[in-house]
């Protein structure tokens, strides 16, 4: 995301400029020898063999790119990776979305892909939670549960005739998010990990980073508790039992910026790496609204290349 | 008036016939598409913004769903001539443009690849001195390379014309309102294919060969200089990446 | 919004009709190379002509009007192109706003008729600065069988050729005053065209590797691109429009171009064939009516003619190498077209009425067709009836 225009002083610049140029050299050369744009011819060893997949095509014989990114070969397969595509989405992948529309039985998500993926009533737990079968009552319902321009987290189910995704949110990690921020970043920064629920107990804050670019970063909410969702709404009393502490806020926001840094810097989101920004910031005495200023931006670059510089001593010093 | 020196050989604004304006391209120019480039030909300064593929919006409009549906709309800013324009959208020239720069596009994209989906390709001119057409092809071709849609192949573009008998590369205003002969050329640069081929005014069939395949020339230069900015861009990201 | 209704061709059509064009045949039973029939209509009114070519029919209708100039261009006038894609035509045209495909055909055939100058602007100029003459030729599509750029070019260039501007006079206290003379008073004059454009369309199959000429709407339909190329006869490109679609090599589009100036000379040929024809006609319809007027005696009808015929070939042999348009009314019609028509550099249909003239003055120099000769002095003092019939069946 470039959202963050900065209007870098000199001394800022240069600084930017040499640790954007030390993650370059630090770089494997094989990633920049790679790279590929448009028509470019893709060398391959032996012809025949080869599987030509995502991101290539076969011009007179030759292998040829149809995208920017980098050449991935595994075994005989050889694709390009994409960088700033739209999600690529893959059976079992957590996702965050944004309801668009609730159309017969199923509600319309947009995640960052071609076309909107559905979630359908049946895929959902009732809150009563019981097994049951779908009234049509349930159906007329259904606003009740999620409304238009809800954030709901769920996990891919599998793809439609059409290309379109097939979600479901049948367990109790999943569901609608509530009192937090929505984020969006491009999809190649968030890799696929095991864990993509992050409890961060010493914010009382849920990190929740979807595979689709969307990350959520919100008050913890106990999972469990969902029965209650129901009767939260009447009650202003309940409302106001609800009221998320300052504290907390504040550790959002916090966490929030430090996602915008890092997305508008290009750099891979870990978890690991959104905290220790964080506690960067923390320690530097730096206010959360100065997070998104020049002078962090530059140090959160300074910091990143020193520690991938240092990640490599390590791994050539190991050797 | 003189629009090649009879004894320099220079253009109106120092140039030589065969010799294009300064190029210069920047990948990412808008935060919210998906892809964005800012492309500038001398003066002439345009901006390409891409979303997509996304959802149609517009289930009337599609006509093929197995293939993504195109949507292309030029425009000029108010501020980009020197006068200040007075209907600058929905004019005829402007639908024309868009029309233009839809098929070359169209002809480029790998539609079949992303089925029941929509591209929208938005074009804006900033600065016009010339060449406008050619400036909002390759500043397109940008912006798709950038939202990483699947493309047969880089489409250029480039004008020439013909004044006081010499076939000129890449008209400004003044040499493009002279009057004379205007050939704006859009190829498939490595399949070395003219996809457009736009061409008014008067010109005998041997001189048009020469013009057009003057245009065609600029046309794999400016190629060349698209692909090194794609390719640093690619590696610069890859390399923040981590 | 335009592709709503379109026709789309079944996986069948459009496999059987690119497989036939491998073999270089197409549905219709045409050579890849060849046009439909071109049939050219005109109307009753000056300036209005119907074109079809096979199953498309355009219809085009010139008019004029007085108007300011430009700032920038004070005395030449204006020429401008509307056209009208009506419903009738085809399921997927939309009332109302022009859409995409109206605007690019209007747009072409103006760019291949106003920037390659077919039709001199300078002459619509009557005071410069405040008075030139606006013309406006609206084409109605009124059958969309493919193809239509070509036909809506056809109908442009004899609509424009048929049409006849009237006759306006300079006058007043301060020389600015114009006055119209309706075309009953004094006849209207033609428009002064340097070159017809036409326009020849090459429709792209298979990656750019088949061309074919004059696509019908189940090609348009199939098609990978088109090309469409504006030639005069002289071999000059006016215009050329390729918008995207399939990429072919440079050395293909050259070939298309030298096919097309051979196919623009044939339909050239052919336009000025039916103008002129038309032209005669009408003129013819105009002699008919004088029978009333002019005194049954044998003798004075042929000094009347003679002297007449002569003056007019004197004044003839003087007007056509000065190109004035202000021409003063004659008594007789009929050599006044004659001069009409021999003014138009384009035109050559003077026929009909210089075939008379032989006969009174031998030696002059005539455009008759064939030796019409008379046989003995006898025939050429025949009565004037006869010699219309005459006229008549040599027509």
């Amino acid at each position: 995301m470039r959202d963050l225009q900065h209007s870098l002083n000199q001394t800022q610049r240069v600084r930017l400029d040499a640790a954007l140029n030390e993650l370059q050299t630090i770089a494997p050369s094989g990633a920049s020898a790679a790279a590929v744009t448009v028509a470019d011819t893709i060398p391959v060893n032996d012809e025949d063999n080869i599987l030509k997949g995502h991101g290539t095509s076969d011009q007179d014989g030759e292998v040829v790119a149809t995208l920017c990114g980098v050449v991935e070969r595994v075994n005989k397969l050889v694709y390009v990776r994409t960088l700033r595509a739209r999600y690529k989405p893959e059976v079992g992948d957590i996702i965050v979305g944004r309801v668009i529309e609730i159309a017969p039985k199923r509600w319309r998500l947009e995640i960052n892909f071609s076309q909107d993926a559905v979630l359908m009533l049946s895929s959902m737990n009732l809150p009563d939670g019981i097994q049951r079968r779908r009234t049509a009552v349930d159906e007329l319902n259904m606003r009740s549960i999620f409304e238009e321009n809800d954030v709901i987290c769920a996990e891919v189910r599998g793809f439609q005739h059409d290309g379109s995704l097939h979600l479901q949110a049948r367990s109790q990690k999943y569901g609608k998010l509530e009192r937090g921020q929505l984020l969006t970043v491009h999809a190649y920064l968030v890799k696929r990990r095991k864990q993509h629920f992050h409890h961060l107990e010493q914010y009382d804050v849920d990190l929740i980073l979807g595979c689709n670019g969307f990350i959520w970063v919100g008050e913890h909410v106990v999972v469990g508790e969902n029965t209650n969702m129901m009767e939260d709404k009447p009650s202003l009393s309940a409302e106001v039992e609800n009221f998320t502490p300052l504290e907390t806020r504040k550790h959002i926001c916090r966490l929030a910026n430090a996602v915008r840094v890092l997305s508008a810097l290009g750099f891979t989101l870990t978890v690991e790496l959104i905290i220790e920004t964080a506690e960067a910031s923390i320690s530097s005495n730096v206010e959360i609204n100065d997070m998104l200023g020049a002078e962090f931006y530059v140090q959160t670059a300074e910091r990143e290349a020193k520690r991938r510089a240092d990640l490599l001593k390590k791994k050539s010093g190991g050797r | 008036m003189e629009y090649v020196n009879p004894l320099t050989g220079f253009r109106v604004d120092g140039r030589r016939p065969n010799e294009m304006r300064q190029l210069k391209a920047e990948v990412g120019v808008v935060a919210r598409a998906d892809g964005s480039a800012l492309f500038e030909m001398g003066n002439t300064r345009v901006i390409a913004a891409v979303y997509g593929p996304r959802e149609v919006q517009n289930k009337g409009q599609q006509v093929n769903s197995k293939e993504a549906l195109v949507r292309c709309e030029y425009r000029m800013a108010d501020f980009s001539t020197g006068d200040r324009r007075r209907k600058p959208k929905g004019d005829r020239r402007s639908t024309e443009i868009s029309l233009v720069i839809r098929q070359t596009m169209e002809a480029s994209i790998l539609t079949h690849l992303m089925p029941h989906s929509q591209i929208d390709i938005f074009v804006q001119v900033l600065q016009a001195d010339g060449g406008t057409r050619s400036a909002c092809i390759n500043a397109a071709t940008l912006a798709l390379a950038d939202a990483g849609i699947p493309m047969r192949d880089i489409v250029t573009s480039c004008s020439s014309g013909y004044l006081c008998s010499t076939p000129l590369l890449d008209l400004n205003y003044i040499e493009d309102s002279a009057g004379g002969p205007d050939v704006t050329v859009g190829i498939l640069a490595k399949m070395d294919k003219v996809t457009l081929l736009q061409m008014d005014a008067k010109l005998p069939m041997d001189t048009f060969e020469t013009v057009m395949e003057l245009a065609i020339e600029g046309c794999k230069a400016i190629a060349n200089y698209i692909r090194e900015v794609l390719l640093e861009n690619t590696k610069r990201l890859e390399c923040q990446r981590g | 919004m335009e592709h709503q209704q379109r026709w789309r061709p079944t996986v069948n059509e459009r496999e059987f009709i690119e497989r036939a064009l491998q073999s270089d045949l197409r549905v219709d039973g045409r050579r890849p190379f060849d046009f439909r029939r071109l049939k050219i209509l005109f109307g009753r009114e000056d300036g209005s002509a119907e074109v079809q070519l096979g199953d498309t029919r355009v219809m085009g209708y010139a008019t004029a009007q007085l108007v300011q100039p430009y700032k920038d261009r004070p005395n030449e006038g204006s020429l401008a192109i509307f056209t009208e894609f009506s419903p009738m035509a085809d399921p997927a045209f939309e009332p109302g706003r022009p859409g995409e495909s109206a605007i690019e055909l209007g747009r072409v055939i103006d760019r291949g008729l106003r920037e390659s100058r077919a039709v001199d602007m300078e002459s619509l100029c009557v005071v410069a600065g405040k008075h030139v003459w606006s013309i406006r030729v609206d084409l109605h599509i009124l059958d969309n069988g493919g193809n239509l750029i070509d036909a809506a070019n056809i109908a442009a260039l004899a609509a424009l050729s048929t049409f006849r501007r009237p006759e306006c006079t300079v006058g007043g206290e301060d020389g600015q005053q114009v006055t119209i003379h309706d075309p009953e008073v004094r006849d209207p004059l033609p428009l002064t065209i340097h070159h017809l454009p036409i326009a020849v369309t090459f429709a792209y199959f298979g990656e750019g590797n088949i061309m074919v000429i004059d696509p019908t709407y189940k090609e348009e339909a199939v098609m990978g691109g088109r090309m469409t190329a504006t030639i005069n006869s002289n071999g000059d490109v006016c215009a050329i429009q390729k918008a995207g679609g399939e990429g072919v090599m440079s050395s293909v589009i050259m070939q298309c171009l030298r096919i097309a100036s051979v196919k623009a000379a044939d339909i050239t040929s052919k336009i000025k064939n039916e103008v002129s024809t038309y032209t005669s006609a009408k003129a013819l319809q105009k002699v008919k009516r004088l029978p009333a007027t002019v005194p049954q005696k044998d003798n004075v009808p042929d000094v009347a003619m003679k002297e007449s015929t002569d003056g007019a070939l004197e004044r003839q042999s003087t007007k056509a190498s000065s190109d004035v348009r202000q021409i003063s009314k004659e008594p007789l019609s009929i050599v006044k077209d004659n001069k009409q028509e021999d003014v138009e550099p384009m035109s050559t249909e003077c026929n009909p009425e210089v075939k008379s003239k032989p006969r009174f003055t031998v030696g002059e120099p005539d455009e008759t067709q064939g030796a019409i000769s008379p046989k003995s002095l006898k025939d050429a003092v025949k009565p004037k009836h006869k010699r219309k019939k005459k006229q008549h069946n040599k027509n």
